[in-house]
């Protein structure tokens, strides 16, 4: 038993016997994550915010029925209540646990340190430095740190134990240029040490400046280079799209579709590249590197142990966001892998005309076969700038995105969107854009 | 929350006021219970259950919180030795509802019911406040309805229906639209309540920054805040700055003359406090709207209608982008109208303009007005709270239809 993990036994235990009592099968999850938020006002006052969020929850299943509960805290009675209310919504149901010779952990690497107050605050008080260097011209609106660490423990009825650390940290600043829209930056990494403000915060702070003004786009097929906090938050919805259940316009064997260049998209849970590597799944089976997209043909997905025995699918790849959640397929940390990454000067001289998306502006619109997305743009000629629009949108249909991604860059950045993302800039041809 | 349910803290605000606690501001207890109900074929195919507890502190510029409810947990988020604290009774979590009559009225639709109840406490000054909300049941459809009610459903309940299957595109470009009331409370949330935040006024990111006593519609228009509506989801006793609920007037015949304010952000702009709200025992109170009420008694729908190329029946969201002013209405279900009468189901398309084109373009008003289960959740920087609506129907011109 690892020692943060420590904490949650009273719970644990106290939800095992009680459900040992009823003599189902059960699977008892708990988590403790503590995160430390630092929140720099516009009027340069601080806000300190700091949270413990811990929970245990069960699932149990027998005699054809099964059910789920969670309940907060980490004391003997909050085991003892989640046991309690999951054995109260048993109902008709086929067994969701795995069998115990599924379950499994792989060795990771441990999470990073988590900074001390007075680290922290350095930090950010680093990053406020350097994003207030434009005076009036750019003002830090508000900036926001968040470093976060978790332990986690699964266990089941048939002796199965396994523990988890992870730790993170974001930084986010919106920024207010004199003219034009705010902007909202984000950096994610394992830790927010990893992140340095002097080398982030100065082309971020020229773009901004850069973008501020500019006038609307006419309608058009263009061919674009999506800088990584653009591709990223494309890169899920088209995930999210491929995968979805319900919609299989992207999935399946017959609708498989080629792109032209060697690019990759993978759920990389275990590392090396995992913004937060774990050591199985959130029902205990071994990690396994999901390769969603290969060379722009979707090729895999996840399913809960519950879903591949319905669909046949090769079971692994369930997350719980929190002790709260039953656990549910999907990605835990993307990364887009590009055979033969070129650096973004070599991309946006490759796009020769079209748009450079810098800045996302806002969250991406998708109705699950296409999507609309909103982006600060420099329009580049020749390979090189040649105008600026503070705000454009991208649109399309994902199948024709998998054919229209042409090259990725090597500057890959990580973000802490529904999941992690981890992409490098991305050349798109041919889309439509507004 | 059901009379009765609150918890025997035996003092605990009064020990906190003898500790003198450098810059303390308030403790917050929340206990809550929470189902999910999926139904399928008129059954109940599975339940899950949650029980929610925890504690936040707040002092001058900094804010603790922890999931539990004991003494250990409470002295840490204090910084005082627990014994120090008395011993309390948490009144026990509230027992779900019976929604078998719900389960049947739905007859075979597929969809998950989501019911949630519990209390909450601020101890602050010495004194305890017991923050009374209403249970709440949400209904959530495959087609991406989510809609909220305050629990038990109001007499006359209707089931909802799933949306129609489009049958035509909508055309692209300037349309005169006709909203249905629970697609106008969607407007005039992102029209006015977000915009007329506190924090987001304080810090001028909001596009109604400035304009206060400045007329925004062009016809009488009344919009008001309304937490004390009982049978509306964003309702509250107090709020969760411990102050008690009161009408606050936004909108007076289209002009603008009040705000939602916390009690920093009405310090700071001369406002009344009473709108500040948790999304959870770990989020600190913000400004956040209640319940927002569009005032409306007359008018006659199908007269508007004789004026709209559309009929738009429901929204998926409705963002404004603060510094541009972009509106951006995304439309779930919509009718393309001929001579008044709905004619055929448009596919999902999407509303722009500015701010000022919107207030501008709300042409006219038919009542009366209705409570509607959407917006229902109000999202904030991620933090989501249950939100209710009165509104009538608009007729809304010189928004660009995509």
């Amino acid at each position: 038993m690892s020692e943060p993990a420590a904490p949650l036994l009273p719970a644990v235990h106290s939800a095992v016997e009680e459900l040992r009592r009823r003599r189902v099968r059960f699977e008892v999850f708990a988590r403790a994550g503590e995160s430390t938020h630092l929140r720099r006002h516009s009027d340069g006052s601080w806000e300190r915010r700091r949270s413990r969020e811990v929970g245990v929850s069960c699932r149990a299943a027998g005699d054809g029925r099964a059910g789920f509960a969670a309940s907060s805290g980490s004391s003997a009675r909050a085991g003892r209540e989640a046991a309690r209310a999951a054995l109260g919504t048993m109902l008709p149901a086929p067994d969701p646990l795995p069998p115990r010779e599924l379950l499994g952990c792989l060795a990771v690497p441990g999470r990073p340190q988590p900074s001390g107050a007075a680290e922290l605050e350095a930090l950010a008080h680093a990053f406020t430095a350097s994003l207030s260097a434009w005076g009036e011209r750019l003002r830090l609106l508000e900036l926001r740190v968040v470093e976060g660490v978790s332990s986690s423990l699964l266990t089941t009825g048939e002796g199965f134990s396994c523990t988890a650390e992870a730790g993170g940290g974001v930084v986010e600043a919106l920024l207010a240029p004199q003219h034009g829209p705010l902007r909202l930056v984000h950096w994610a990494a394992r830790a927010v040490s990893d992140l340095q403000p002097e080398r982030l915060a100065a082309p971020v702070g020229e773009a901004a400046l850069a973008l501020s003004r500019g006038h609307a786009v006419r309608r058009q097929l263009a061919d674009v280079v999506l800088a990584p906090p653009v591709a990223a938050r494309l890169v899920l919805a088209l995930v999210r799209a491929a995968t979805d259940g319900r919609e299989n316009a992207l999935v399946g064997t017959g609708e498989r579709r080629r792109g032209r260049g060697p690019w990759h998209v993978v759920d990389d849970r275990a590392g090396p590249r995992a913004l937060l590597p774990l050591p199985c799944d959130g029902e205990g089976i071994p990690l396994r590197r999901v390769e969603v997209i290969a060379d722009g043909v979707v090729t895999g997905g996840w399913a809960t142990w519950a879903e591949a025995c319905a669909t046949g699918a090769p079971p692994g790849g369930a997350v719980r966001p929190s002790y709260q959640d039953e656990p549910r397929a999907g990605p835990a940390n993307l990364v887009v892998l590009a055979d033969q990454p070129q650096p973004r000067e070599a991309l946006v001289h490759r796009l020769g005309r079209g748009f450079l998306l810098d800045f996302p502006g806002g969250e991406v619109r998708s109705d699950g076969s296409s999507f609309a997305l909103r982006a600060a743009a420099t329009a580049i000629s020749g390979g090189r700038p040649d105008g600026t629009h503070p705000i454009v949108e991208l649109r399309g249909s994902f199948r024709r995105l998998l054919g229209a991604l042409e090259a990725a860059g090597d500057d890959n950045a990580s973000f802490s969107l529904a999941c992690t993302v981890t992409t490098p800039s991305l050349l798109i041809r041919g889309m439509e854009i507004a | 929350m059901a009379a009765g349910v609150t918890p025997d803290l035996g003092g605990l605000a009064e020990r906190i006021r003898e500790a003198k606690l450098r810059g303390f501001v308030d403790l917050y207890l929340a206990r809550t219970a929470e189902v999910w109900w999926r139904l399928a074929g008129g059954a109940v195919t599975s339940r899950r259950e949650l029980l929610r507890e925890g504690a936040a502190a707040r002092f001058t510029g900094s804010f603790d919180s922890s999931d539990g409810l004991d003494r250990l947990i409470l002295a840490e988020l204090l910084g005082v030795p627990p014994r120090t604290l008395p011993a309390f009774t948490l009144a026990p979590f509230p027992q779900p509802p019976d929604v078998a009559p719900v389960v049947a009225a739905l007859g075979a639709t597929e969809c998950e019911l989501h019911w949630r109840g519990g209390w909450a406490v601020l101890l602050a000054d010495g004194s305890e406040t017991v923050l009374r909300r209403p249970e709440l049941l949400e209904i959530s459809l495959p087609d991406g309805q989510r809609l909220l009610h305050a629990w038990p459903l109001a007499p006359g309940w209707i089931p909802p229906q799933p949306v129609p299957a489009p049958v035509g595109a909508v055309r692209t470009g300037n349309a005169t639209v006709l909203l249905a009331p629970a697609a106008a409370a969607v407007l005039f949330h992102e029209l006015l309540a977000h915009p007329l935040e506190g924090d987001l006024l304080l810090r001028g990111s909001s596009p109604l920054a400035g304009r206060r006593g400045v007329r925004l519609f062009t016809i009488p228009v009344d919009v008001d805040d309304d937490p004390t509506a009982p049978s509306l989801p964003g309702s509250f006793s107090a709020d969760d700055e411990g102050v008690a609920a009161r009408r606050r007037l936004l909108v007076r015949d289209g002009v603008l003359v009040g705000m939602l304010c916390d009690r920093a952000s009405a310090a700071a702009l001369g406002g009344k406090p009473g709108n500040a709200r948790r999304a959870t025992v770990h989020t600190p109170p913000r400004p956040r709207v209640s319940n927002l009420v569009v005032r409306c008694r007359r008018g006659d729908a199908d007269a508007l209608r004789q004026d709209a190329a559309i009929e738009v029946t429901s929204l998926a969201s409705g963002s404004v982008e603060p510094r541009l002013g972009l509106v951006t209405l995304a439309v779930r279900s919509a009718w393309a109208l001929r001579r008044g009468a709905r004619d055929q189901a448009l596919a999902p398309f999407v509303l722009f303009g500015t701010i000022d084109e919107v207030l501008d373009g709300v042409r006219a008003l038919a009542g009366p007005s209705q409570p509607t289960a959407e917006p229902g959740w109000c999202s904030k920087d991620g933090e989501v709270v249950p939100t209710g609506a009165i509104a009538p129907w608009v007729l809304l011109a010189g928004l660009e239809a995509r």
